[in-house]
């Protein structure tokens, strides 16, 4: 496809492939005229600008010339390092080699030319660098003249060798260097001769004529990748071929590549692709071959003009210009592409150019030449019938779900085609990245498969960099253990047994000071009961006589009062006890009112008196955040008491310092919030690194874990937040490969994304569980009518039918999609909670009505997990059930109350006691029903039902695991009987012990289907046999057992499978 | 000789497409691999395949010498041809679908300098929109911006639907790297990109991870391998940043599924960059 083209007469260089952007070198041609017969020369340099979509090349610059060239080449010798400059030399027609410097030309042309040798005696014709050294220059003149030259030195040329070696002399034709080996170079003349030359041995080392002395050499190439052969073409039109030599057999040619009909002007071997050569030729075509076949594998669209030079783009390989007789220089491109109305153009060029001018010199404007119009059309050109070496791509890697990495390369062709299909190779390979962090997770994983949470806690807490981080990893370890209240009381600094040691030591002390006569009002209770030694009842007028006279009579509420004037509390409240309940909350009141002063010990004692916490969190100061949350540990109920922590916590991070957010991360960890405790963390930890992501997940994950061992069921967490920061962890854990882990992770989460169901369609075994419920809506592209039965594909349960009938199903996700999401299955199948119909617990939220967001989409609700995706069988009960909201009512546990057992699924242990009665250790709460255990067997939604029920379904439990399943019973009684037809029949003792053996070994059988351990497949296979048997089948049976055994896991079966082909076979013999 | 190799959505099936002719579709669940179809239809060497996404079931583009853009799709367990692209006049060096956004729209770019739009409108019916002349004497790579505004996770008001623009990347002979945009329907040159002193032999738009900046990875013949940057929401602002020079042509670029991981394929081998 012609892309650039120009009028003149001219030889044309490239600018070297180094040099950027693209220039070609026109040099005015030797012995052409032009209509114009001008006679001046000129070198002119224009820029190849693509970008640019006209024909016209921009002119950079151009230099009057004396002589006209036969001959030019644009060296990169003196190249600046930015790709530009190098230098022009050009060849005349008087002999005289002239070194140009471009970068001059276009810029200013003073000074251009920077060497200049009259050495030659004639015309020069033949010039080449050296592709190794670009300071070495071969010319070719009349009279066998060759001299290298150095461009470093120009003055002095050498020679090759001595002329007198090559016979006679004669004109060179061309001259070119080795592409393989440096000192090599190659000399043709008009005679068909060729000489190569040793520069080392400075001699020619072999000659090459072809025998039939018709060849008229015009060119010769070097290949460009072997360094032995090399092309010579033809002028002679008796002979339009080009030979390939290989000089390893330098007698006669290689190959003659024939198709032009006359002789060939100019010929060039593609640099990029060794496949591709050119020719131009006297029968006005220009072939392009593949030298290696001798195939023509391309044709150029061109004129009916003689095209005397031919020339591929150094740095475009796509690229070649073709100089023709007519006065054209063309630009064209092999990768083909459509040619537009661009005659058009040209027409008016010649037109204008001949006006413009007075070529006679007669003074006459000649009338506008008269240009036939070409019809405009578009002619579509072919690109090269084989793809060129530089578009095919050898190489590539692209990334994949799971952090694969898809390579693949070609090994490097030998130069010579072998015949063997080359070996390709494809790799997938695993990219990790974050190995720090998958460590990590690999740990956390394996401590929440292991139930290990204590020792991963304690791990943690040994290896935290921060004592904040470590005192994060105490309070989550705390939540796993016993009496979990008391221990996070030890940890804010809190101890009952300390206060006591504390507290007898004040006691001594106030007593001390007593018996010393200093009298200290420190602590009334330790000083009240010393005072029992007998006493006096003052009568008189003072507080005291007045106080003893009111307690005689009676009137408790005048004592009291007169006590609390005389600032006598204690005894105040003492009395009003014995006065009844309402005095005695009067009393408190009046005491509490009179104590403003001093308020934060009395506002704590006021709490603890009124029960009034809310105050505590709402008012104190957070610098005392430590006492509060003691406090609400101490006091609090168990329903009040995570939201309370939750309001200290929410105090303390509205401070929105780091030191704060962490306290305040530790009330959430009391709370069991999690959702608060990753939006406090993300306030200010960097989670968008993996490794701060792992931070993140490692605690929710273990917060996680003791809140569902306080609760006995999954917790399901309702926390955008948090389903974001999973959702961004999960992703990173597949990136890097775990797919399984991020799989897991996922559980929890009901994401609003599609990376889980990339993830269950990515893991590499079948049944991981069951298919995410919601991803992305399929949409059905089929080419025939939509079929829904027959196109869903049985493992995509999603599989939503639709058909397309407009656009605007396809414009972003809109209402209109939605309507196909109805008829999908949005829930988890029923199956997967027996008994709990799991919409129930579903926000409505749960499943959008539209097509699912981008999985990057924020802020949209993310409902939580049901659990729904637990594969859940009878051997883990526990696995589902009810989940209950969290934030009411955890942790259950007080100081001094019963601690929860742990649980430990599946099996209950036979010691099991249901948590008893949660009560606050000083004031009696009303007894709250512990919330039930027995989540498979709770209704959901339904009160928590009292564990006196759970204790006696539990056991049912147990009992019914040692039972095979019901469903599996027909496999105990068909064997069974029929080891028993076989005994009765069996005569010869070897049977019979075969047959007791029998007994024993289908005990095996019968264990595993107890444990539910058996396969699917082995399980239908066993019924098909069992089935066999009882039809009395046995060849069937036998065969189905060779299939259940050849597609099973060996050790899986090894204990049972062989000893019922026996019973088969001897079934079969005996006729049972 | 292979061209490319891609793993679908889900990373179990490889798709590899060769000098031969031939797409071929390998399971390769299992770390084995299980030949499940081996496409036949094109006339020459294939260059480039892509997996569109599931929502549409299972569909694979390929592009090659022969001028023609060939999607197949598996239909009950057995692939055929959907559609046969012919509109180009050369080479078609690269395919690649839209976000699924968009519905099934793949864009194609080719040696005739010219990129077409392939858009499926239902009943069997593919709408083409073609912007010539895109790259002068050719277009190598084209890659597809995601659907996700960049930042929209940080500004996004939850609940409402960003307003999506098409966009994609291009990367061609006269060494420019091009974004180009649908605006009411036409799609116009957004940005030139210049940096590259030779052919742009692949762009890469990289995955959006929710940062307010676009990313995008060009690589060339002159060995240079750029990362352009735009923090701009507007998109106009786009710095280049060398990421490095190599001695020979680098052909191929690549981000993880989390764009933190740029795989270049150069001349000799492969390197994967950290980015």
């Amino acid at each position: 496809m012609r892309l650039k083209e120009i009028q003149r007469t001219a030889h044309q260089a490239w600018s070297p492939a180094e040099h950027h952007p693209i220039h070609l070198a026109l040099g005015t041609s030797a012995q052409q005229l032009d209509a114009s017969f001008n006679t001046t020369a000129a070198l002119e340099i224009f820029e190849v600008d693509f970008s640019d979509p006209s024909l016209e090349m921009q002119l950079r610059g151009s230099l009057p010339t004396s002589n006209r060239l036969h001959s030019i080449v644009w060296v990169n010798f003196g190249m600046g390092a930015d790709g530009t400059g190098g230098r022009l030399v050009g060849g005349s027609e008087n002999g005289t080699l002239t070194v140009y410097n471009p970068e001059v030309i276009m810029s200013s042309g003073v000074d251009a030319v920077v060497g200049q040798s009259d050495k030659h005696t004639g015309p020069i014709r033949a010039l080449d660098f050296n592709p190794f050294q670009s300071n070495l220059l071969a010319s070719g003149a009349n009279d066998s003249e060759i001299y290298i030259w150095d461009l470093n030195n120009f003055s002095s040329p050498m020679t090759p060798g001595a002329k007198s070696q090559v016979g006679p002399a004669e004109d060179i034709s061309v001259v070119s260097w080795n592409r393989q080996v440096q000192h090599i170079l190659a000399s043709a003349n008009p005679s068909g001769k060729a000489v190569v030359w040793d520069l080392r041995k400075n001699e020619p080392i072999i000659k090459i004529s072809d025998h039939s002395n018709r060849m008229h050499c015009s060119g010769m190439l070097w290949h460009p990748d072997v360094a032995t052969q090399l092309v010579l073409a033809s002028e002679d039109d008796r002979l339009p071929v080009i030979q390939m030599w290989d000089l390893r057999f330098a007698t006669s040619p290689l190959k003659v590549f024939e198709n032009h009909t006359r002789g060939i002007l100019s010929i060039s071997w593609s640099q990029a692709d060794s496949e591709l050569l050119l020719s131009s030729a006297k029968d006005n075509r220009i072939l392009c071959w593949n030298p290696n076949t001798g195939e023509v594998i391309y044709e150029l669209p061109t004129t009916n003009q003689w095209c005397f030079d031919v020339q591929w783009c150094p740095r475009n390989p796509a690229l070649l210009s073709a100089a023709s007789f007519d006065g054209r220089i063309t630009v064209y491109s092999v990768m083909g592409g459509s040619l537009k109305a661009q005659q058009q153009s040209t027409a008016n060029k010649i037109s204008s150019s001949f006006d413009s001018m007075d070529p006679f010199g007669t003074g006459q404007v000649l009338p506008p030449l008269q240009v036939p119009q070409p019809t405009v059309q578009d002619t579509i050109v072919p690109p090269l019938k084989k793809p060129p070496k530089w578009v095919r791509r050898p190489v590539g890697a692209s990334f994949a779900f799971g952090g694969k990495l898809i390579t693949f390369e070609n090994p490097q062709l030998p130069p010579v085609q072998s015949p063997q299909p080359v070996p390709r190779q494809v790799f997938v390979s695993q990219v990790t990245t974050e190995t720090e962090f998958l460590q990590r997770s690999r740990e956390l994983q394996a401590a929440l498969q292991s139930g290990s949470f204590n020792n991963y806690c304690q791990a943690k807490i040994h290896n935290a960099k921060s004592d904040a981080e470590k005192d994060i990893w105490k309070f989550l370890l705390v939540n796993f253990e016993d009496e979990a209240r008391v221990k996070f009381l030890r940890l804010l600094g809190f101890s009952k047994d300390e206060l006591e040691i504390k507290r007898s030591d004040v006691a001594t002390a106030v007593c001390d000071a007593r018996t010393s006569g200093s009298v200290s009002p420190a602590d009334f209770f330790s000083q009240t009961p010393k005072e029992n030694a007998n006493f006096q009842i003052p009568v008189s007028c003072d507080t005291n006589g007045l106080i003893s006279q009111a307690l005689l009579v009676g009137n408790f509420e005048g004592a009291v009062d007169l006590c609390l004037n005389d600032g006598r509390y204690a005894e105040a409240i003492l009395l009003s006890i014995s006065g009844g309940e309402e005095l005695l909350k009067k009393t408190q009141q009046k005491y509490l009112s009179n104590q403003k002063n001093s308020i934060s010990m009395v506002s704590l004692i006021s709490s603890v008196v009124t029960q009034n916490w809310r105050d505590i969190v709402q008012s104190c100061e957070l610098d005392n955040w430590k006492e509060a949350l003691a406090a609400l540990l101490t006091y609090a109920h168990p329903e009040d008491f995570a939201r309370l922590c939750d309001t200290l916590g929410g105090r303390l991070e509205h401070e929105r310092t780091e030191k704060r957010c962490l306290q305040a991360c530790l009330c959430y960890i009391c709370s069991g919030n999690i959702e608060k405790l990753v939006e406090c963390w993300a306030l200010h930890r960097d989670c968008s690194s993996p490794l701060g992501l792992e931070d993140l997940v490692e605690k929710v994950m273990m917060l996680r874990k003791s809140i569902e061992r306080l609760r006995n069921s999954e917790v399901a967490v309702q926390s955008p937040i948090l389903a974001e920061k999973l959702t961004c962890y999960a992703g990173i854990l597949a990136a890097e490969g775990s797919l399984a882990t991020a799989m897991d992770c996922d559980k929890y989460l009901l994401c609003v994304c599609t990376i889980l169901d990339r993830l269950f369609h990515a893991q590499e075994e079948a049944a991981v569980g069951q298919q995410p419920s919601n991803s992305f809506n399929r949409v059905n592209v089929s080419t025939a009518k939509p079929t829904p039965a027959a196109q869903a594909p049985a493992p995509k349960a999603q599989i939503v039918p639709m058909s397309i009938g407009g656009r605007s199903v396809f414009s972003p996700p809109g209402p209109s999609v939605s309507a196909a999401n109805l008829s999908g299955p949005a829930l988890p199948p029923p199956s997967s909670t027996p008994g709990v119909p799991p919409t129930s617990f579903m926000p409505s939220t749960s499943f959008p009505s539209g097509p699912m967001p981008p999985s990057s989409q924020p802020g949209a609700p993310v409902p939580m997990y049901p659990g729904g995706l637990h594969n859940q069988g009878p051997a883990n009960p526990m696995a589902s059930g009810p989940y209950v909201p969290l934030g009411s009512g955890y942790p259950q546990g007080g100081p001094g109350a019963p601690a929860v057992k742990p649980f430990s699924a599946p099996a209950v242990p036979d010691n099991y006691t249901p948590p008893a009665p949660i009560t606050a250790p000083v004031m009696g709460f009303p007894v709250e029903a512990p919330q039930s255990h027995n989540h498979a067997q709770v209704p959901p939604g339904a009160p928590q039902e009292p564990s006196v029920q759970l204790l006696q379904q539990l056991p049912a439990e147990r009992v019914e695991q040692k039972e095979i399943p019901a469903e599996h019973m027909v496999l105990k009684s068909t064997f069974d009987s029929l080891v028993q037809r076989c005994q009765l029949a069996a005569g010869d003792p070897q049977t019979k012990r075969k047959l007791d053996d029998a007994v024993k070994r289908l005990a095996y059988l019968y264990d595993k289907l107890r444990e539910q351990s058996l396969s699917h497949n082995i399980l239908n296979g066993l019924h098909e046999i069992s089935r066999c048997v009882a039809s009395q089948n046995y060849q069937r049976g036998l065969e189905v057992h060779t299939q259940v055994v050849s597609s099973s896991n060996f050790s899986e079966i090894s204990a049972f499978m062989p000893i019922l082909k026996v019973l088969m076979t001897i079934a079969n013999k005996l006729g049972v | 000789m292979v061209h490319d190799a891609q793993m679908d959505y889900y990373g179990t099936r490889l798709a590899t497409c060769s000098s031969d002719r031939t797409v071929k579709i390998f399971d390769v669940k299992n770390g084995g691999q299980i030949l499940v179809a081996d496409l036949r239809g094109h006339e020459g060497p294939v260059w480039q395949v892509a997996w569109a996404h599931p929502m549409f079931g299972n569909i694979l583009a390929s592009c090659s010498y022969d001028r023609k853009v060939i999607i197949w799709k598996e239909e009950n367990g057995a692939w055929d041809k959907m559609y046969e692209y012919c509109g180009h006049e050369s080479s078609v060096n690269s395919v690649c679908w839209g976000p699924y956004d968009f519905g099934l729209i793949l864009a194609c770019g080719s040696s005739d300098g010219a990129i077409s739009l392939l858009t499926f409108t239902g009943d069997q019916q593919w709408d083409v929109k073609k912007i010539s002349n895109a790259h002068t004497i050719g277009c190598n790579a084209v890659s597809w911006a995601p659907a996700v505004v960049p930042g929209s996770l940080i500004d996004q008001p939850s609940g409402q639907k960003p307003n999506y623009i098409k966009r994609f990347v291009s990367g061609g002979c006269d060494n420019l790297v091009k974004l180009w945009k649908e605006e009411d329907g036409q799609w116009k040159e957004d940005q030139k990109l210049e940096a590259h002193s030779d052919w742009v032999r692949d762009v890469g738009w990289a995955p959006s991870i929710g940062l307010p900046t676009s990313t995008i990875a060009s690589c060339s013949q002159d060995g240079r391998v750029f990362i352009w940057t735009c923090d701009d929401p507007a998109g106009n602002t786009w710095t280049a940043k060398l990421l490095h020079k190599f001695s020979d042509v680098v052909w191929h670029v690549s981000w993880s599924i989390t764009g933190n991981i740029l795989a270049v394929s150069g001349g000799d081998n492969k390197v994967a960059y950290t980015l």
